[in-house]
């Protein structure tokens, strides 16, 4: 008897606690990289969007090492709602697996071709389906020593004939031309790789080589490879030579920076957030410029385009619609955008909507306002660059960073290099794995 | 000597009702552990054994490939490169902390006082997180702010004034050395334990007999500490072939895979360049590496050596 009153009250007590479950409403699980986690992201983002849908919960946790974390996750079939990924890279091949819900009827009803940057909005899109959504942006420019360059009576170059001026000038004052390195993560190689064949090669042959139009054994591919190597190896430029580079981290190259070790470093906006840090304790000041075009062939400056982390909505989710309305609550609105990436620098979470000045909190940088304002006008007209982390394929991008190390150390030839980078990408151009490439303004380059 | 009569042998008679009873007792309260180690250790050592055989990218459907990875890897240089890189590492770490540690924890054991102390000094480095350790040393080992620049610049020992990470000749040897000032503290301790544990009188015979300190050292301590030293040597050989944390946190295996070993040439394979089918292949032979290190032990032991 006793056993019978147990089962029964067990199972109302399960009944009950479903009912109740019903009655809250669905939770959804978003993980994201807890070193990139903005510190308002619970009353800025959650807290809000939990209070405008009642029915809806938001949980954001964040993951020490998300990629992993997801990875594992997902093949246990306990990934969150909301699929983090490090780049458009990462999601296609969670695409390829099956794992992530196509976007295009939300998109299409909740009009986000319109609240998204286009090029943005184009590089999460793969076979012409909407998986991902770029989480942050990002560009290269060229960021030099203000109080250096002011005390020298150096202006900041806007072509190559003026950097290398500029270079020979540093190097007479006994400062290092350039600074950069790679000891805490080695494919910062990739960042001057994709710099060189933007402003070298240019904007168009660059998109030639990745929709297959050209090889990339091309002579622009294979002169700018090789100028880097010269400014690296023979002219000793970055750091005062290659094993200072090899030997220099993160924070290295921003004190080398900031003291005035350094003249300019070439280098990616996520240093907005913390390269005032250095420059404070060193009583110097910075300053950024578009990254000078060092050809002909590469026209008039431009920038390049970078997406950081994507988010998607993993298709094994049980509550995609919800999933589908915490995006477009974030995409939504401008203003709290701007929130979150000014609480991280605007290192992270510069999610590419279209904001304009006054959506800037107040007291945002003048320098950080105005990198965005003039990237969303020339990217607007079509002067747009490729980084490798958003447009190469997983292979041919690590080939790219890695194996040009061997070039720097003469073990093989720029030929030799660029063949291999050619036979990498032809496998993945015959399987199909190629990413979204929007076009740039063709012609009077 | 023939077995007396009603002397057990094990395994020597069946088991009777309760010797059944204890027995499957027995096997009851180990079967958590073992089901355990199926899950977590077999279960997946098997599935990386047939990944090897698979284009799988980590997420989502395989193909099998067959031998196919197998004859990547015969032409991969940057595996060979750092399979030999493994080697001399094995070679370095088979020989430095245990020289040091032999010598330290010989010295210690004249020391009474402050013995303790010295052994806790020692000790500390090796509890250090490498991430802190890699972190520190960085710096010191840095061509422009690290300590050779400051010795050069202050007492004009030139020598030490080089890029020890940033270097294609030193970097493996400039990580091998930070990883062997956080290691040999470990040896050390084991070899002053098993030091201290051989009987006196052994020495005060020796010494009557006209040994010196270093005859001492050869014919007594050495042979005493066999185990121990043994159980060292299998340890590091099996540890050389794993190594990955000293060397993904200072140059991930530059520059231009210079210290590239079979651990970062792995993780690079699965988690940057997403091929884990090939990436479980070079875990093969790591495994392998670690079969054939236990294997000869085993077969030493078997030999008779007192290991």
């Amino acid at each position: 008897m006793f056993r019978r009153v147990l089962v029964v009250t067990l199972l109302l007590a399960a009944l009950g606690v479903g009912v109740v479950g019903a009655q809250d409403g669905v939770t959804i699980t978003w993980w994201t990289q807890s070193a990139a986690m903005p510190s308002n992201i619970q009353a800025v983002l959650v807290d809000a969007f939990n209070a405008a849908h009642p029915d809806i919960t938001l949980e954001m946790t964040p993951q020490e090492n998300l990629n992993e974390t997801l990875r594992v996750a997902i093949q246990a079939g306990e990934a969150p709602d909301l699929l983090v990924t490090p780049g458009a890279s990462f999601i296609a091949e969670f695409v390829d697996a099956g794992l992530v819900e196509p976007l295009d009827d939300a998109a299409a009803e909740l009009g986000w071709a319109d609240k998204i940057l286009d090029w943005a909005y184009q590089s999460g899109q793969l076979g012409g389906v909407l998986y991902s959504i770029p989480l942050t942006y990002e560009s290269l420019v060229l960021f030099y020593n203000k109080t250096v360059f002011e005390d020298n009576g150096w202006t900041p170059p806007t072509n190559i004939d003026e950097f290398n001026a500029i270079a020979a000038a540093a190097e007479d004052i006994g400062i290092f031309p350039l600074t950069y390195g790679n000891a805490t993560w080695q494919p910062s190689n990739e960042h001057l790789m994709g710099m060189y064949l933007n402003a070298f090669a240019g904007r168009e042959n660059v998109y030639k080589a990745l929709v297959g139009e050209i090889p990339w054994t091309h002579e622009s591919i294979a002169g700018a490879t090789d100028l880097l190597r010269q400014h690296l190896v023979d002219d000793v430029w970055y750091s005062g030579g290659l094993e200072n580079y090899f030997a220099n981290g993160g924070d290295d190259i921003r004190v080398e920076l900031a003291t005035g070790d350094a003249a300019m470093m070439l280098s990616g906006t996520w240093n907005f957030r913390g390269i005032g840090q250095f420059f404070e304790e060193a009583g110097t000041e910075w300053d950024w410029v578009p990254i000078p075009p060092m050809s002909d062939m590469a026209g008039e400056y431009g920038y390049e385009l970078a997406t950081g982390t994507t988010v998607s909505v993993n298709a094994q989710s049980p509550n995609k619609d919800a999933a589908i309305k915490a995006l477009d609550f974030l995409i939504s609105d401008p203003a709290l955008v701007l929130q979150l990436a000014a609480d991280v620098g605007f290192g992270e979470w510069v999610v590419p909507v279209h904001f304009g000045v006054d959506d800037f909190p107040e007291g945002t940088d003048e320098r950080v306002v105005r990198f965005f304002s003039d990237f969303a006008a020339v990217t607007g007209e079509g002067r747009i660059g490729y980084t490798t982390w958003t447009f190469w394929p997983n292979d041919p991008n690590v080939h790219l960073w890695e194996a040009v190390e061997n070039v720097w150390w003469g073990d093989i030839s720029v030929e030799e290099y660029l063949e291999e980078h050619e036979r990498l990408w032809q496998i993945e151009r015959d399987s199909g794995n190629l990413l979204p490439v929007p076009a740039p303004a063709m012609g009077g380059m | 000597m023939a077995a007396t009569q009603g002397t057990i042998q094990p395994g020597a008679v069946s088991l009777g009702g309760g010797s059944r009873r204890r027995e499957l007792g027995r096997w009851l309260f180990i079967l958590p552990v073992v089901l355990l180690n199926l899950v977590v250790i077999v279960g997946p050592a098997f599935f990386g054994v047939y990944i090897a055989f698979t284009d799988w990218s980590g997420v989502g459907s395989m193909n099998f490939v067959g031998l196919e990875n197998f004859g990547r890897l015969l032409q991969d240089q940057v595996f060979w490169k750092a399979l030999r890189n493994n080697l001399v590492w094995t070679a370095i770490f088979l020989v430095v902390p245990i020289v040091l540690g032999l010598l330290g924890a010989y010295m210690l054991t004249g020391i009474r006082r402050g013995q303790m102390f010295m052994r806790v000094a020692f000790f500390v480095p090796y509890v250090l997180p490498s991430v802190v350790t890699t972190h520190i040393w960085r710096y010191l080992m840095h061509p422009r702010v690290g300590l050779g620049q400051w010795l050069s610049d202050n007492f004009g020992i030139d020598f030490l004034d080089k890029a020890w990470l940033g270097s294609r000749d030193t970097a493996l040897y400039g990580i091998a050395f930070m990883d062997n000032w956080h290691f040999w503290g470990f040896p050390l301790v084991l070899l002053l334990a098993a030091m201290s544990a051989v009987d006196v009188e052994l020495y005060e015979v020796a010494r009557l007999d006209g040994a010196s300190r270093f005859q001492q050292f050869r014919h007594v301590t050495l042979p005493s500490i066999r185990p121990t030293l043994v159980f060292l040597l299998l340890m590091i050989a099996i540890w050389s072939a794993l190594v990955f944390d000293y060397i993904f946190l200072t140059t991930g295996g530059g520059p231009a895979n210079a210290s590239e070993v079979m651990g970062t040439h792995l993780y690079t394979t699965a988690f940057e360049r997403f091929q884990t089918g090939y990436a479980a292949t070079i875990g093969l032979v790591m495994v392998l590496w670690v079969a054939l290190v236990v294997g000869g032990f085993v077969y030493l032991r078997k030999r008779g050596w007192e290991i």
